[in-house]
């Protein structure tokens, strides 16, 4: 039994997938990551961010800062 | 009298000037924005099976994030509940999640007790499980405010800020100097002529100020006009946020003028 409560582990399986919200304003962000993903690959990532409407830089960083190495190590 | 009028609205995200009320009061709501407006979300999970990648710990965190659709008609506090703080079905929801590898779990994958507590956005991925990889949990969430933990608040990116009064006095010679100093592009030149076109941008700098020789420029704060915009985090609409915040302040003068007859009776 666990209580969703605090900031958990951060422990580098469990922070490499993309936060679910913006680390400082709160924003929920995660249902964001896979289109982003998607798009960058031909779109310009700052064009993309305008597109999904993430104004701030805070939340904006989220996208630009992150990379996805979840489960690389046991490949 | 306090007017409203909205500029902008969609799902998540609210933009409104509020008139005709004093600065004190544009805080007031903003902190019970902020702070007063409870919301549901997850704050205890039974693991009952974990044998992903991702730390217990870890994966209750990220589901405790996630926003969950708010009906705050049909839900009580957990401690002002008739349950007295046990947990029922009018003051906490059961969500479970039961999955096998190889897959993205998704916040959609939740399955609620309740059809219509149901995570606000269906495509937050929660951990990647992998071929044999097994989950099996179950959630529980509450009613809490903003001031115990984030994931409670309803808004994010809160705030408000002063509609000023910028008015252009006859001495001004239209050098355009204004016009190139300003940094939110507040002022513009129309023929020659310099007019404020985008006072909604104007970030109160005094640069125009400042870099006018005739002194034509003139500014005034107190005009009792608010720009407010906010987020939400997908848990209710942004009107519905306004509503209850500016419940709960009535809620909270009633209170506090009744005490303070009670005192005067004595």
């Amino acid at each position: 039994m666990v209580v969703a409560q605090g900031r958990g582990d951060r422990s580098p399986t469990g922070e490499a997938m993309f936060p679910v919200r913006c680390f400082t304003c709160g924003k929920v962000i995660g249902q964001y990551w896979e289109e982003y993903q998607q798009r960058i690959r031909e779109e310009p990532p700052g064009k993309v961010l305008d597109d999904l409407e993430i104004e701030r830089y805070c939340c904006r960083r989220m996208f630009l800062t992150h990379k996805e190495v979840f489960g690389e190590l046991v490949d | 009298m306090a007017s409203i009028q909205i500029l902008e609205i969609n799902k998540l995200k609210v933009k409104f000037i509020i008139e005709g009320v004093s600065e004190v009061f544009a805080n007031s709501l903003r902190r019970a924005m902020i702070s007063m407006v409870p919301t549901l979300a997850v704050d205890f999970v039974d693991i009952y099976m974990n044998s992903g990648l991702m730390y217990d710990e870890v994966l209750a965190h990220r589901i405790g994030l996630i926003p969950l659709k708010t009906d705050l008609e049909k839900y009580n506090l957990k401690e002002k509940c008739t349950c007295s703080g046990e947990g029922c079905p009018s003051c906490q929801v059961s969500l479970r999640l039961n999955v096998e590898g190889p897959k993205t779990v998704y916040s959609g994958d939740l399955i609620s007790d309740d059809p219509d507590t149901i995570p606000a956005f269906d495509n937050i991925p929660i951990v990647k499980l992998k071929e044999g990889q097994q989950l099996m949990l179950e959630a529980t969430a509450r009613l809490g405010f903003g001031t115990e933990h984030s994931k409670y608040q309803a808004v994010c990116g809160c705030g408000y800020k002063i509609i000023p009064e910028i008015t252009i006095e006859d001495s001004c010679n239209n050098c355009g100097k204004c016009v190139e100093e300003c940094p939110r592009d507040v002022f513009s030149s129309n023929n020659g002529t310099i007019e404020v076109t985008d006072i909604y941008s104007c970030s109160l700098c005094y640069l125009c100020v400042k870099v006018c020789e005739e002194n034509a420029i003139q500014i005034d704060e107190n005009t009792n006009r608010f720009l407010f915009s906010f987020e939400v985090d997908g848990s209710m609409t942004p009107l519905k946020v306004i509503k209850v915040a500016l419940n709960q302040l009535k809620e909270r003068f009633a209170e506090f003028t009744e005490k303070m007859e009670k005192l005067s009776v004595e």
